[in-house]
């Protein structure tokens, strides 16, 4: 029998669960809502559960993934319901399938990007922004645990797939962005960062990051 | 949520614990609420969530129709910054409405280096520090917890103290104050009132006096207050509130399981120990009701852990059953079950490797406190060498190499040959590892650690000096001189935050301003060393003219009057003077189950009788 997958979203007071602690979370609504799942073999059995693309603290997500597998014959069909009564506030499971593409198939993310200016900059950004992506190539540095330096340098450019929509109003720029999903990706606080350094003109009191879809090499929705 | 919030979380550690919405949470709606209690615990959320006794107030509380207890925790410095600089209030995390707007401001206080966090939680509330300062009836600010038994250093801030276990006056508190809504009483007037109800001391009703030598010449009670306060217990721990149904934190806190009670209170009467005496007497639940509570909690929470609490767990009488019981539905489930607080002797290390079987064997951790016969006598803590030594061989032959060994420096009557029988005592674990371990090539790991003894209110050691500081410092270069061993290694605490508990634990009233100038000049979270300076509470001290010694390092006479003289534990003080006596004499008092011995805990249950 294959494994599981649920799709899930998390948002509100969820979004500061880190990705760790989300591991735990669901183990553990697992067991509340009486759902047995698959352990792991070996000297320490422990529960398998896995997450393809860990979100970054703080970023909300309409398009969570996690596996897992289903024992004792449970269904499908009535997990969801179980499960949402035994999660967190802001955490809601959407769906809940068999199967699903192999997790290297995850090829793209589509998000939503929030920046919020101390003034009416959202004009300026906007066009800053756009100059920004017509390069050839930015190169930010990117902290990294396992560099001597403490840090990486990445070209953005290529990690960029498509900016689908710039939208400015006011204080507030939002942007559609298609991101690369991994080897390598680009987490989004990362472009942040060197949009912001870049243009030191441009004061940014805050930003919101939201994963709206998840989407394989021929950019249909990864399941 | 709140946009303001989500800006500060976006620059602070760890956001998670300022958010509430976790599993089990209580949100009710507030139409259908007039009264509004904010249960603020003066630490981090991961200790305040880590206490059984919040969550239990916190279900009593939301059990009760109209009423809605929502938490409240400090703040660390990062995020009090970013409230302080953005102008966001202290919220409570279930609504994220103002602690200032609520009917009632609880403060759990377990500890005495958490007073300058309640003053903190105030001020970040916007409320004036001074119950005086605060004229109208909400919010009533009320505090309980063990640190309480000598509530006075924080009695000026406080509007109520309540003694002992809260699950019924709690009630009877909230009761008296929807009336006082209604009828549109005057905070003053609601207080006379509440001081009539057993359990709770009104702070301002009382007017102490000093004499010259700055002891308290008498405490007298105003407007019918009564001259002593008792504390409350629940007597009938079967029918009492046990949250099964409980919040399960979305991130990691201290401790992450269930925490099952199986008894209040200790038979032992280790001389001291405070626990000891402010939990008179032994109240028990069956068994059979654990082993269901203990299940359902599990199931309800999805913990994997289980932790068994009590004071003394050897002592519970059906401790096998009660283990087998849960072991039936753990074990297959891969629950583990945690037995801490158990004595040094064969029976509790045969339950160990009952525990333990098949699992992982973390290291045994023994409490001898001190390292001399004749001292463990006079403190009454009933282990000899030869229990120790003996659940040590056990151990060292089912396969442990991990012993953690816990003492007391500075207990009365203390010499330096018995802080030298320590080291004695530890090398004496180690030839008994060399002697029967059953793998010598895993080598054997002895940690000793030594804290301070602070005396406590509610003891027999309640008139004792403190040593001083540097009579401390003296004592553990001594112990370090005599522990060579490499396989023992020594730990022992820091004398100043004992000194500074020593003096806030058994101070007056007098001690407020010394408390309120400390936080003024930035004292705060005094238990975490990355906070902690005895410099700027030496120099709060000073500047009101009060010296820490004359609390901490003076020995009292039988005579005088103790500021928490008006607070009664239901033990009497001839009793605990008779214990101290005895204590210089070397001698054992039996424990609760020997013998009862006329403590005076006995008046607190129903028909006058412990059921121990």
């Amino acid at each position: 029998m294959s494994d599981q997958r649920i799709l899930f979203r998390k948002a509100g007071t969820a979004k500061y669960i880190s990705h760790l602690d989300l591991m735990h979370t669901m183990e553990r609504a697992f067991l509340r809502a009486g759902i047995s799942i698959r352990h792991t073999q070996g000297y320490h059995p422990h529960p398998y559960v896995s997450i393809p693309l860990p979100l970054p603290l703080g970023f909300s997500s309409d398009c969570e993934i996690l596996e897992f597998g289903l024992v004792d014959g449970a269904t499908v069909e009535t997990l969801p319901e179980q499960m949402n009564r035994a999660l967190p506030a802001g955490i809601e499971i959407l769906d809940c399938y068999d199967g699903g593409l192999a997790f290297k198939k995850l090829a793209f993310v589509r998000y939503d990007i929030t920046l919020e200016f101390e003034t009416a900059q959202a004009e300026e950004g906007a066009e800053d922004f756009k100059a920004l992506m017509g390069r050839e190539s930015f190169v930010v540095q990117k902290k990294s645990k396992k560099a001597k330096a403490g840090f990486t340098e990445v070209d953005i450019i290529p990690l960029v797939e498509a900016v689908e929509a710039v939208r400015a109003e006011g204080t507030v720029l939002s942007l559609t962005l298609l991101l690369k999903a991994q080897n390598p990706g680009l987490n989004p606080d990362v472009l942040l960062q060197g949009f912001k350094s870049e243009f030191p003109d441009l004061h940014v009191i805050y930003t919101a990051c939201h994963r709206r879809e998840i989407l394989d090499e021929n950019k249909a929705p990864y399941r | 949520m709140d946009h303001k919030l989500e800006k500060i979380l976006a620059r602070v550690q760890k956001p998670g614990r300022y958010v509430g919405g976790e599993y089990n949470a209580v949100v009710k709606d507030k139409a259908g609420v007039d009264c509004r209690f904010a249960l603020c615990f003066p630490d981090t959320y991961e200790i305040g969530m880590s206490n059984l006794g919040m969550r239990i107030l916190y279900g009593v509380m939301n059990e009760t129709d109209g009423v809605w207890c929502e938490r409240v925790f400090a703040p660390w410095g990062d995020m009090e910054d970013a409230m302080r600089r953005e102008g966001l209030p202290l919220y409570a995390l279930e609504s994220g409405d103002p602690v200032k707007d609520f009917d009632f401001v609880g403060f759990s206080v377990g500890y005495e280096l958490a007073y300058t966090n309640i003053l903190n939680l105030l001020d970040l509330a916007g409320l004036p520090l001074r119950a005086a300062d605060r004229p109208d009836l909400a919010p009533i600010v009320v505090a309980g917890g063990t640190a309480m038994y000598d509530p006075e250093p924080i009695a000026p801030f406080v509007d109520i103290v309540s003694l002992g276990e809260g699950e019924d006056v709690t009630l009877e508190m909230i009761r008296l104050y929807r009336r006082a809504k209604q009828e549109g009483w005057s905070k003053a007037e609601y207080l006379r009132q509440a001081a009539r109800i057993p359990g709770l001391y009104i702070p301002s009703l009382y007017d102490v006096t000093y004499h010259d030598d700055g002891t308290v010449a008498a405490v007298t009670p105003r407007d019918g207050a009564p001259a002593v306060v008792t504390k409350r217990i629940v007597t009938d721990m079967n029918r009492s509130y046990y949250p099964v149904k409980t919040i399960v934190p979305s991130t990691e806190v201290t401790q992450d399981r269930v925490m099952l009670e199986l008894f209040r209170g200790c038979i032992r009467g280790c001389r001291f120990c405070q626990a000891g005496y402010v939990y008179r007497p032994v109240r028990g639940r069956d068994y059979e009701l654990l082993v269901k509570q203990g299940i359902e909690a599990c199931r309800d929470s999805g913990y994997q852990d289980m932790t068994l609490m009590s004071l003394s767990s050897s002592d519970y009488p059906d401790l096998l059953p009660l283990c087998d019981g849960l072991l039936d539905y753990c074990q297959p489930r891969k629950i583990s079950l945690a037995l801490p607080s158990l004595r040094a002797d064969n029976f509790s290390m045969r339950l160990m490797e009952k525990l333990q079987a098949g699992g992982r064997k973390s290291g045994l951790t023994f409490a001898p406190e001190a390292g001399s016969q004749r001292l463990r006598d006079a403190i009454n803590k009933n282990v000899t060498e030869e229990d120790l030594l003996n659940s040590c061989r056990t151990a060292f032959e089912g396969g442990w190499s991990s012993v953690k060994l816990y003492f007391m420096l500075g207990l009365p009557t203390e010499t330096d040959e018995d802080v030298l029988g320590i080291a004695d005592l530890a090398n004496k674990v180690y030839y008994t590892w060399k002697t029967y371990s059953t793998n010598r090539s895993r080598g054997i790991r002895i940690t000793v650690s030594t804290s301070c003894f602070v005396p406590k209110s509610h003891t027999p050691f309640q008139w004792e000096a403190q040593n001083t500081m540097e009579e401390y410092l003296r004592k553990v270069t001594l112990l370090r001189e005599h522990m060579r061993n490499k396989s023992i290694t020594y730990n022992w605490h820091d004398p100043e935050t004992s000194f500074l508990e020593a003096a806030l634990s058994r101070g007056d009233r007098r001690l407020a301003d010394v408390i309120e100038t400390a936080w003024r000049n930035g004292a705060k979270f005094d238990s975490w060393s990355e906070y902690f300076s005895l410099r700027t509470w030496l120099d709060a001290f000073a500047a009101c003219g009060l010296d820490p010694a004359f609390y901490a390092s003076r020995e009292r006479g039988k005579d005088e009057v103790l500021p928490w003289s008006m607070i009664s534990d239901g033990v009497k003080t001839s009793y605990l003077w008779k214990e101290k006596e005895t204590a210089y004499q070397g001698k054992i008092t039996p424990d609760c189950k020997v013998k009862c011995t006329g403590c005076g805990a006995s008046k607190l249950c129903e028909g006058g009788i412990c059921h121990v």
